[in-house]
C-alpha cells in the first residue's frame, strides 16, 4: 500500500484510486502519466482485480514496454496477464483467440505492394491508394459520399496537377470524374479479396475485425463502413460480452491521439458502465494525419456520461523557463482544455534561440554545443578549456541529447554534421539515413564474409515473438538499449520521450509551421507539434532557425517561425550566428600528431 | 626468435591521419624501422576492412603478409625484411557510468578476418563504424570487451594508453581508478595494458594491483613515419597465437621500447593555454589551479600514476621485463644539426643511415658507436650513446603538448664539434 501511494502528488492519488466509473486523467508533459497509469494498475490488483481483467493500451511498443517493466517491478511477481500493449497488439490477440483460420500480416510496405500489383496499369500512384484504403478502413473518411473526398485532394487517382500530371493519368482522371465512389468501391473490393484470398489481414485489420467480429462493422460490404454509427454501446453481441466481461478496466495511454476504429473499439468493449480510464493531453495531439481526433478527448465527458476529470498539474520534467515558454505558446489553441502547469524543479536558463547562416552551419552548431558538453570526442578537439570549465561539474552522455525537427528531410544536413564529427548518433522513425543506408551496405558485406560458416544472423534479437507480432514493431524498437547516442527524430516520433539538451532545429515558417509543399494547414495541430518539442526538454532548449535552407530541392531564405513570437521575452536569449562560422570552428581544432 | 612488434597504429580512414596510411605503406616503414609485426588498425571500418582482405594474404598462423604484387622495390636493400600483419582496431567509448562521463579507448586483436566481421557486425548495431576509422561508440566499455570476447574466443581487447587524462581507463578526466570499477566481474579477461607515450614501466609498476599485467607499448601511429615509436619486443615463434600467449603469460614477452615518458604529451600538470608546466607536488601546492588564469589545469600521466600508486618511485618488480628507453632518430638527428625535425637535411642524413646500417632500430639500439661516428658525426655518436644510457634533459610534456628534448647543453655541443675539428 504504501508503495503504491510513495510519492504521489494529489491528483495523482486521485487518479490512481477513482476506479468506479469513467475517468478522464489529463496529463500535460512531464507530469508523471506513465507512474500515475502503473500505480492505478497495481492498486486495482491491491484491491483485488485480476490480473486478466485489466487492459492497458498504449499508443506505442516502446511505451507498453515501459510500462510491462514498471509493473512488473512494482507488482514483483509475474504480471503477464495484465494486458499492456498497443490497440494493434490487443487487436491480433482478440483477432487469433477467436479465429481458427492461420493469417499473416501485411505491413504497409506489403499492403502498397499488392494495391501496386492489383492496378498497375491504371496509373494509380499505390501508396496513396494505400493510404486512402487505410483511411476508410479505421472510419477516418466517410466512405460512401464523393462529395467529402473530392478527387483531386489526396484521391485514389495519382492528383498532383501542379507539378505536371502525365497523360496517361489525366486521361483516368477524366475518365473517372463523376464516377468517382464506384472506382473507389470497386479497387476497395479487389483489395479485400486480394487479401482475403492471401489469408492476409492488414494493419487496419487489426482493429477492423475485432470490430466485425464484434458485430458492428462488415469489412466485405463498403457501404457499412460509415463513420457515424448508433449507440454502439447498446450491442448484445456474445463474444462483446465475454470480452466486456473480461477487460473490467480499461486504461488508455495517449487518448488524444486514437483514431475514430480505436474510439469505436474502445467504446464496444467499454460497454455502458464505462469503466474506462483515458489518460492524456489534448495540447499533445499530433496524430490527425493518421485520422486521430483530438475531439474524441474534448468529447469524453459526453460520450461517457458522469466521468469525472483530475487533472495533473505538477511538472517533474522541465524548467519553469521551458515550461512557462511553451505554455505561453500552446494557449493560443482554442481546441484545449485549458490548464496551468507548475514546474516542481527550478526555473532554469533562459532558451537559446540561434539564427544560424544555413543549414549547415545549424548542424554544426548543435555539434559543437554537444561537444562542450561531453567534453570532447578525441584528442583533436579537445582543448575548448572555457566550456571545460563551464559544464565541469556537470555529467552528460549522448543520450542525454536530441535534435528534434519537423520533417525526415531536414535529418540529411544534421547527420552530415554529426557525420562530421564521429558522435554516435541514430535516426528513429523512417526516412533513409544517410546511416541506414551505409549501415545496410556495410552489414550486407560482412555477411558475405560470414556466410561460408556461419548460418545468417537475424538483424535483431526479437525474443520470442511471433511472425506476425514482430511485425508490428517499428523502427525505433530495433535500437540497442546498449548504445548511447544522439537521437535525431521528427516531433511526431519524440512525443513520450524526454531529453537533457533538446535542439529543435529548422523553426522557420514553412517547415514549422509546416506550409512546404502543403496547402491546407492545421495550425492549432503545428503548434501542439511544436509544443511536444519544446516539452522533451528537461534543463535546456536550443531552438535554431537558418537564414538559409536547401530543402525539397530548392534553395530557401526562411523567417524565422511565427511561433517564436508567442515566446514571452523573459524567457528567451537570442544569438544570431554570422556567417563565418566555419573557419572560427576549425580554429579550435589543434594540430596533428 | 626475437622480434619487434607495433600492435596499435592507424590507417588513411581515421580522423587527422596521414592518406599515406596504405597498407603499402605501412608494410614499407614497417621496414625502415624494423618492425616484424604491425597492426593493422582500424578494422572496424568498412573500407579499410575490405581494402585489406583484398591486399593482405593469410599466412596460415592468425597473421597476413602484404600480396606480392602489391610490394614497391622502393626498400633499401639493409631494410629489407618480412613484414606480417596482425589484425587490429581501436574504439573510442563514450558514456556514462557511476554519474560520471567516461571516454576509453581499447584495442582489438583478431586472428582472422572472419573474427574481425562477426565484430564489425555487433559493433554496426551499436553505432556508425564509417565515420571514422577508430570509431566513437556510445557503449560501456565493458560491454565492448563481452561483444569482443562472445564474437571471437581468440580475440584480445587491451585498454590503449591507460592514463592519458581524457580518453583511457585510469584518465585524470574521465578514466576509472581500478580496471575492476570499470569492467567488474570481466576484469580477469584483461591482460595487457598499453602504457601510452606519457609512462613507462617503471611508472606502472608502482601499482601492485598491475602485476599481473603485462604492459605494452605501441606507437598509435597516424603517419607512416611515426610507426614503431613505442614498439614491443617478444621471443617467439611469428604467430598470433604465441603473441596472444605471450601478452596473457607473460612468458615470450621480453620487454617494451619506449619514449622517454618526459616527452609525452600529458607526462606533467599544467595549462597549454597559459604555458604553464607544472610537477604534481607544484600543482598540488597551486590546489590544481592555473597560477596564471586561475582555471583547473590538466593532471597529467605522473600525477594520476602518484594517486593511484601504492609503491615508492623507484620500485623494480622482479620478474618483469626490461625495456629501452629511446629518442626517434630524425629528432636525434634534428638536435644535432640544430634544425626542424621534418627538414629536408635531417631526412637526408636519415636516409643514408638507414642505407647504410639497415633500420631505425638496429642504429637506436645496435649499431656499434663508433660505426655512427664513420657515417655520420661525432655529435650522433655521443647523442645516441647519451640516449643508450639515459643521460638526456628532457622539459616535460603536459596538457597536450610533448616534451622538449634536449639531449646537449650549447657549450657541451661546442666542446663536442671542436673535437670533430681536431681529428
Amino acid at each position: 500500500m504504501t508503495q503504491i501511494f510513495h510519492d504521489l502528488n494529489e491528483s495523482q492519488r486521485q487518479a490512481v484510486t477513482t476506479t468506479e466509473g469513467p475517468v478522464l486523467v489529463v496529463a500535460g508533459p512531464g507530469t508523471g502519466k506513465t507512474l500515475t497509469i502503473v500505480r492505478r494498475i497495481a492498486y486495482l490488483i491491491q484491491q483485488g482485480a485480476k490480473q486478466e481483467n485489466i487492459l492497458a493500451v498504449t499508443f506505442t511498443n516502446r511505451a507498453a514496454r515501459e510500462m510491462k517493466g514498471r509493473v512488473n517491478a512494482l507488482l514483483g511477481s509475474g504480471a503477464d496477464k495484465i494486458f499492456i500493449g498497443t490497440f494493434h497488439l490487443l487487436g491480433l490477440k482478440i483477432i487469433r483467440d477467436n479465429l481458427t483460420d492461420e493469417f499473416i500480416l501485411y505491413n504497409r510496405d506489403e499492403q502498397t505492394k499488392l494495391v501496386k500489383a492489383l492496378f498497375k496499369d491504371s496509373g494509380m500512384n499505390a501508396r496513396q491508394a494505400a493510404d486512402r484504403i487505410s483511411r476508410i478502413k479505421s472510419f477516418t473518411e466517410d466512405s460512401y459520399d464523393p462529395s467529402e473526398s473530392p478527387l483531386v485532394e489526396g484521391g485514389i487517382i495519382n492528383p498532383p496537377l501542379k507539378k505536371g500530371l502525365g497523360s496517361r493519368c489525366r486521361e483516368a482522371l477524366q475518365r473517372e470524374a463523376g464516377g468517382f465512389s464506384e472506382q473507389i468501391k470497386r479497387v476497395y473490393g479487389l483489395y479485400q479479396s486480394a487479401l482475403a484470398k492471401n489469408s492476409a489481414f492488414d494493419f487496419d485489420d487489426l482493429i477492423l475485425k475485432p470490430i466485425e467480429m464484434f458485430g458492428n462493422a462488415d469489412s466485405c460490404h463498403f457501404e457499412t463502413l460509415k463513420r457515424v454509427q448508433g449507440d454502439i454501446a447498446d450491442n448484445d453481441n456474445a463474444l462483446l460480452k465475454k470480452y466486456r466481461e473480461r477487460f473490467k478496466y480499461i486504461i488508455v495511454d495517449e487518448y488524444q491521439d486514437i483514431n475514430p476504429a480505436q474510439y469505436r473499439l474502445l467504446r464496444l468493449l467499454a460497454g455502458s458502465d464505462g469503466r474506462i480510464c483515458a489518460v492524456g493531453d489534448p495540447d499533445q495531439a499530433i496524430y490527425s494525419f493518421r485520422g486521430a481526433d483530438v475531439e474524441h478527448f474534448l468529447n469524453f465527458t459526453k460520450d461517457f456520461g458522469g466521468a469525472r476529470t483530475i487533472t495533473l498539474t505538477d511538472n517533474y520534467r522541465s524548467t519553469g523557463v521551458i515550461l512557462n515558454a511553451s505554455g505561453a505558446m500552446i494557449k493560443n489553441n482554442l481546441k484545449r482544455i485549458d490548464k496551468e502547469l507548475r514546474p516542481a524543479g527550478e526555473s532554469g536558463s533562459p532558451l537559446n534561440i540561434i539564427s544560424a547562416p544555413d543549414d549547415k552551419a545549424e548542424g554544426r552548431i548543435i555539434v559543437s554545443e554537444i561537444e562542450k558538453r561531453i567534453g570532447g570526442t578525441s584528442h583533436f578537439k579537445l582543448i575548448n578549456k572555457k566550456a571545460a570549465d563551464e559544464f565541469s561539474g556537470q555529467s552528460y552522455r549522448f543520450s542525454d541529447f536530441a535534435v528534434i525537427f519537423r520533417t525526415n528531410a531536414q535529418a540529411r544536413a544534421i547527420e552530415e554534421a554529426f557525420i562530421e564529427s564521429g558522435i554516435p548518433y541514430q535516426v528513429i522513425g523512417k526516412g533513409n539515413s544517410i546511416q541506414k543506408k551505409e549501415l545496410e551496405e556495410t552489414v550486407s558485406y560482412l555477411r558475405s564474409i560470414l556466410k561460408p560458416e556461419n548460418p545468417p544472423i537475424p538483424p535483431f534479437a526479437k525474443g520470442g515473438l511471433t511472425a506476425n507480432e514482430e511485425k508490428l514493431l517499428t523502427a525505433a524498437d530495433f535500437y540497442d538499449p546498449k548504445a548511447e547516442a544522439v537521437t535525431l527524430m521528427t516531433m511526431h516520433t519524440a512525443k513520450g520521450l524526454e531529453f537533457k539538451v533538446v535542439f529543435i532545429a529548422g523553426v522557420e515558417d514553412g517547415l514549422i509551421p509546416f506550409t512546404l509543399n502543403k496547402e491546407d494547414v492545421d495550425i492549432e495541430e503545428e503548434r501542439r507539434l511544436f509544443y511536444v518539442g519544446m516539452t522533451r526538454a528537461k534543463d535546456e532548449l536550443f531552438l535554431i532557425h537558418a537564414r538559409n535552407r536547401f530543402i525539397y530541392g530548392q534553395r530557401l531564405s526562411p523567417s524565422p517561425s511565427t511561433f517564436l513570437g508567442e515566446l514571452p521575452d523573459q524567457f528567451v536569449q537570442n544569438r544570431v550566428i554570422a556567417d563565418k562560422i566555419r573557419s572560427r570552428e576549425k580554429d579550435r581544432q589543434i594540430g596533428l600528431f | 626468435m626475437r622480434f619487434i612488434a607495433d600492435l596499435h597504429i592507424h590507417s588513411k580512414y581515421s580522423r587527422a591521419t596521414s592518406k599515406d596510411m596504405s597498407p603499402e605503406s605501412i608494410w614499407r616503414w614497417a621496414q625502415l624501422k624494423g618492425i616484424t609485426v604491425i597492426g593493422t588498425g582500424d578494422f572496424t571500418h568498412p573500407k579499410w576492412f575490405k581494402e585489406l582482405n583484398e591486399k593482405l594474404g593469410s599466412s596460415g598462423n592468425g597473421l597476413f603478409k602484404l600480396k606480392d604484387e602489391f610490394k614497391s622495390d622502393n626498400v633499401p636493400a639493409s631494410c629489407k625484411a618480412d613484414v606480417s600483419f596482425l589484425l587490429s582496431a581501436e574504439i573510442s567509448c563514450i558514456y556514462g557510468k557511476n554519474g560520471k562521463t567516461r571516454k576509453i579507448h581499447s584495442i582489438i586483436f583478431v586472428p582472422d578476418f572472419t573474427d574481425a566481421a562477426k565484430i564489425n557486425l555487433a559493433l554496426s548495431k551499436i553505432g556508425n563504424l564509417t565515420a571514422d576509422g577508430r570509431p566513437i561508440l556510445g557503449l560501456d566499455a565493458k560491454e565492448l570487451l563481452k561483444i569482443t570476447m562472445d564474437a571471437s574466443p581468440d580475440a584480445m581487447l587491451v585498454p590503449a594508453h591507460a592514463w592519458t587524462p581524457h580518453f583511457s581507463v585510469f584518465g585524470a578526466a574521465s578514466g576509472f581508478d581500478s580496471l575492476e570499477e570499470c569492467y567488474e566481474e570481466l576484469t580477469p579477461y584483461i591482460y595487457a595494458i598499453e602504457t601510452g607515450l606519457s609512462s613507462d614501466p617503471a611508472m606502472n609498476r608502482r601499482l601492485s594491483a598491475l602485476d599481473r599485467i603485462t604492459l605494452i607499448s605501441n606507437s598509435d601511429a597516424h603517419s607512416p613515419a611515426k610507426i614503431g615509436r613505442e614498439s614491443n619486443i617478444f621471443d617467439t615463434e611469428i604467430s598470433y597465437k604465441a603473441m596472444i600467449d605471450a601478452l596473457k603469460t607473460g612468458k615470450g614477452f621480453t620487454g617494451t621500447i619506449e619514449f622517454f615518458p618526459e616527452e609525452g604529451k600529458y607526462h606533467y600538470d599544467g595549462h597549454r593555454l597559459c604555458e604553464v608546466s607544472l610537477s604534481p607536488k607544484e600543482t598540488i601546492k597551486h590546489n590544481g589551479l592555473c597560477p596564471v588564469c586561475g582555471k583547473k589545469v590538466t593532471i597529467g600521466v605522473m600525477h594520476r600514476v602518484e594517486k593511484l600508486a601504492d609503491r615508492e618511485e623507484g620500485f623494480k618488480l622482479k620478474g618483469a621485463p626490461s625495456f629501452h628507453s629511446i629518442i626517434p632518430l630524425p629528432e636525434i638527428i634534428a638536435e644535432t644539426l640544430k634544425v626542424g625535425v621534418n627538414s629536408k637535411a635531417v631526412d637526408n642524413v636519415y636516409q643514408s643511415m638507414l642505407y647504410k646500417f639497415g633500420n631505425e632500430f638496429k642504429i637506436l639500439m645496435d649499431v656499434p658507436l663508433n660505426d655512427i661516428e664513420k657515417a655520420g658525426s661525432p655529435l650522433l655518436r655521443e647523442a645516441i650513446s647519451r640516449m643508450r644510457e639515459g643521460r638526456v634533459h628532457i622539459a616535460p610534456g603536459y596538457d597536450g603538448e610533448y616534451g622538449k628534448i634536449k639531449i646537449f647543453e650549447a657549450v657541451e655541443r661546442k666542446e663536442i664539434k671542436g673535437q670533430e675539428t681536431l681529428f
